[in-house]
């Protein structure tokens, strides 16, 4: 036969896969690196039929779609962690209590509650003729087969020690459970107003999808019904027609999954969504001024700060942090930068927390800055400095400000950067081997209270034990956090807070720079848009504009 | 056995190897990024308790090499662990995402192969004609475009301006047009300046020159004997490209919210999900020597002196 033998040919084609093959990892090593990391979570609505040229395409339709930027790693809401994840599953799982936008706590699923004497005992009354979708009641088996199963080690729930505290659950008749702490727990009731608690059927675990350790399918009280997903496309859901409470406008809601903000902002403009959460946000001042679309800037409960490595010289000298404290303009960054979808900080919390105080702010005074770093005697200081990109709202950028200001002191602090897993890992270094002088964080409390907001404050949580990366330490603050941990008393509790709360922004661990706003932007068309300040938005009840 | 059945044996032989190969080195990279996987997933808020749980649901508190051990011993039975970020099988999970991907990257290549060799056949054949010019110039583009970039600006245009095309989303057919078409550009731009230089190169040989003093036609001068000729360096870029479709895809799937591996992949990463990243690599790697080996085969088709032994 006539055979060539072209063996330097095949070769090479192996070689070339090699090549691609190496290729396909480094660009691996290089996303790791260099990729922006994802907006909040993300969802898309449907219905592109719509997307027509008509200029509001949401009215006539009773599909309401929301574009959201992450895809949820689960919509189980004991295994859940992130606050659009519990924002999408909140349509479809309702929770024993709520926290309205002020932080007070009103009753869902549950009507009313007392609690002992000693703290260690609370006693919910439930409400009565309500059913899960699968037409199963809720009653208080099946609250506390919910309860149980968070502390249930079989189920893998990573938030489990907010709850830490639940010694036992206990249904005393149809309608009444009884919650017993091994330890006073004060804000236990709210709490409980975490979607991690939230109520779902116990015969739903036995659904196809689902099961005891996981649920895909979420199957609760809420005004609307777990559909049909398509894992990091959209998620959808219809009204639940047996709703015991007022029950929503539109027939179908439809969470599309687009990571991109300039997208989102694009499928909003296009009329292929009616609402998004996080756009780009150099883009808000163009949207303020589009007549199809409203920008709700939301309030949220996110403190924008620097953290201080107290225990590094000098900055172990309070005289030192309050100068970087007064060097630095919050007003103008916040209009500069962060175009005004920020609040300054006028105390170690939001002002939305259970336990909030107002104190009086550093003003930008860069005169008295430098005479409180010659007080201090530090002269030529160098500083490594480093924020996240991406993280927050403009935070790699508002940080670069920040460096400028300092500069202008004479602290020479160049901002780095890193992507987010890294910067953890960074950040979380113990003290021995931590050589960061200054980080960019944002801390935001899943319940509005100042309970997890403290921790930042609290000494025994700093690293390796918990993320207290100032390293601050001011015993007279961790005895009052912990005297108001225990306190059941309302007021005593949030004096408690202003007390600490005082001391520590004497003590000035951090820089602090603003309350973080929550962007949410919506068709012009619709109305009964809301938010919650835990980073939500709240549009269950959305409806047409008139 | 026949010389290309010895020579697909061989072939296959060696992919295994190369898998292992992989399997280990991205079992490694994974492992050498900065960051604990068990804190990113359990948020800033989770307490060191919770951490330290999750680390040993996980089974990070084990060896390395027990935990290399593990791995590959379930991927020789084809299971490639639970995903540490979604609580669900690696498997199932890539498998669900999988024919999104593959079809982007199969249209993008049918578009690039389409258009690229068109292009370059007419900018050889009209040599520095207006044509030849204007295809140069828009291959100029093409290269030079980032993928993101030109993705959000063809949102732009045909979702915001004209209200012709859905800007994200795969569950329409028209959904698929922009997606695709970004991440073909690239590819459509190098095939098209592949094509016509090694068109070029063939349309000077004297067998060409001898095809046309036989008297044959024009388009079966430049159609069978330069084309087929010419497309042997082209079909090997084409299939080289299907990585670079691959890798394309991570990008082109976040700015349209695509529900493939690439976003899967991204979202993995960020969560130091260590199966799943494992996972969709691999997959990746076996896709990406499946195109090789077919695009070794159809050497022989184009090229009948080519023969494997």
């Amino acid at each position: 036969m006539n055979r060539w033998f072209i063996r330097p040919h095949r070769r090479h084609s192996i070689s070339m896969t090699y090549v691609a093959l190496a290729g396909l990892l480094i660009s691996l090593m290089l996303l790791a690196a260099c990729a922006p990391a994802p907006a909040a979570a993300p969802s898309k609505p449907s219905a592109q039929k719509e997307a027509k040229a008509t200029p509001a395409p949401a009215a006539k339709a009773e599909t309401f779609r929301i574009a959201v930027g992450i895809d949820p790693d689960t919509l189980d809401p004991a295994l859940s962690t992130t606050t659009t994840v519990s924002n999408i599953i909140e349509y479809m799982v309702e929770t024993l209590v709520v926290t309205d936008k002020d932080g007070n706590v009103q009753p869902k699923l549950a009507t009313s509650w007392e609690v002992s004497d000693d703290g260690l005992e609370y006693t919910l009354h439930l409400r009565k003729g309500v059913t899960f979708h699968d037409g199963t009641p809720m009653n208080a088996e099946a609250v506390k087969w919910n309860l149980d199963r968070m502390l249930d080690p079989k189920v893998k729930m990573p938030m489990r020690s907010t709850f830490a505290a639940i010694k036992k659950v206990e249904a005393v008749d149809e309608y009444t459970i009884k919650i017993y702490l091994s330890q006073p727990f004060a804000p236990l009731i709210s709490s409980l107003s975490l979607e991690n608690a939230g109520i779902i059927s116990p015969k739903s675990v036995n659904m196809e999808g689902n099961s005891y350790e996981s649920v895909t399918r979420p199957v609760g009280t809420g005004p609307y019904i777990f559909e049909e997903r398509v894992k990091g496309e959209r998620i959808e859901i219809t009204r639940n027609p047996n709703y015991w409470g007022e029950k929503p406008y539109y027939d179908k809601v439809v969470f599309r999954v687009v990571p991109e903000a300039a997208t989102r902002e694009s499928l909003l403009l296009a009329g292929q969504v009616d609402l998004i959460i996080l756009p780009p946000i150099s883009d808000l001042p163009a949207l303020q001024k589009n007549s199809d679309v409203k920008v709700l800037l939301a309030p949220s409960d996110r403190t924008i700060f620097i953290a201080i490595n107290t225990l590094h010289k000098p900055l172990d000298d309070v005289r030192v942090r309050q100068a970087l404290n007064y060097a630095v303009d919050k007003q103008e960054i916040i209009k500069g930068v962060l175009f005004g979808a920020a609040e300054p900080l006028d105390a170690p919390m939001a002002p939305n927390l259970f336990g909030y105080c107002k104190l009086q702010p550093y003003e930008y005074n860069p005169d008295k800055a430098k005479a409180l770093l010659a007080e201090a005697g530090v002269k030529d200081l160098q500083l490594n400095f480093i924020a996240p990109t991406g993280r927050y709202v403009q935070d790699f950028q508002a940080a670069q400000a920040i460096s400028n200001y300092l500069n202008e002191i004479g602290i020479k602090a160049p901002v780095s950067t890193m992507d987010w897993p890294s910067y953890v890992a960074a950040i979380m270094t113990p003290p021995d081997k931590n050589t960061i002088d200054l980080h960019f964080l944002g801390w935001a409390p899943d319940y509005l209270d100042a309970a997890q907001q403290m921790m930042q404050f609290y000494s025994p949580e700093s690293p390796p034990n918990g993320l207290e990366t100032s390293f601050y330490k001011n015993p007279k603050v961790d005895e009052l956090i912990e005297a108001a941990g225990k306190e059941t008393n309302p007021d005593k509790r949030k004096d408690l807070y202003c007390q600490a709360s005082r001391l520590i922004w004497e003590d000035a661990p951090w820089i602090f720079l603003w309350v973080q706003r929550f962007p949410i932007v919506y068709r012009a068309n619709i109305a009964g848009v809301d938010y919650h300040p835990t980073e939500k938005f709240s549009a269950i009840y959305a409806h047409p504009a008139e | 056995m026949t010389s290309f059945t010895h020579y697909i044996v061989q072939r296959l032989l060696a992919a295994l190897i190369t898998l292992i190969g992989i399997s280990f080195i991205v079992f490694l990279l994974v492992r050498l990024l900065p960051g604990d996987p068990a804190r990113v997933i359990a948020g800033l808020l989770a307490s060191e308790d919770d951490v330290a749980r999750i680390r040993t649901w996980m089974g990070l508190d084990r060896p390395l090499p027990v935990q290399y051990a593990t791995f590959f011993g379930r991927m020789v039975r084809g299971d490639l662990g639970i995903s540490a970020r979604t609580k669900e099988p690696v498997l199932r999970e890539i498998m669900t995402r999988l024919p999104a991907t593959v079809k982007l990257a199969t249209i993008s290549m049918a578009i690039a192969g389409l258009l690229g060799v068109l292009g370059g056949v007419f900018a050889a054949y009209r040599r520095n004609s207006i044509l030849d010019f204007l295809i140069s110039v828009s291959t100029l583009f093409g290269i030079s475009m980032p993928v993101y970039w030109l993705g959000l600006m063809l949102i732009v245009l045909f979702a915001v301006r004209l209200h012709w095309l859905p800007a994200a989303g795969s569950e329409h057919p028209t959904s698929y047009i922009l997606p695709s078409f970004t991440l073909a550009a690239f590819s459509i731009a190098l095939v098209a300046r592949m094509t016509r230089s090694s068109m070029l190169e063939v349309l000077g040989d004297d067998y060409v020159r001898t095809a046309r003093a036989k008297g044959l036609r024009e388009s079966t001068v430049v159609l069978r004997h330069a084309l087929r000729n010419a497309l042997i360096p082209v079909v090997t870029v084409i299939g080289l490209q299907f990585g670079a479709l691959l890798g394309g895809a991570v990008l082109t799937e976040t700015v349209f919210g695509w529900p493939g591996m690439g976003q899967l992949l991204v979202d993995s990463i960020f969560a130091r999900d260590y199966p799943m990243v494992q996972g969709i690599v691999l997959v990746f790697a076996v896709m990406l020597i499946t195109v090789n080996l077919i695009v070794d085969i159809l050497y022989a088709y184009i090229d009948p002196r080519i023969r494997y032994g």
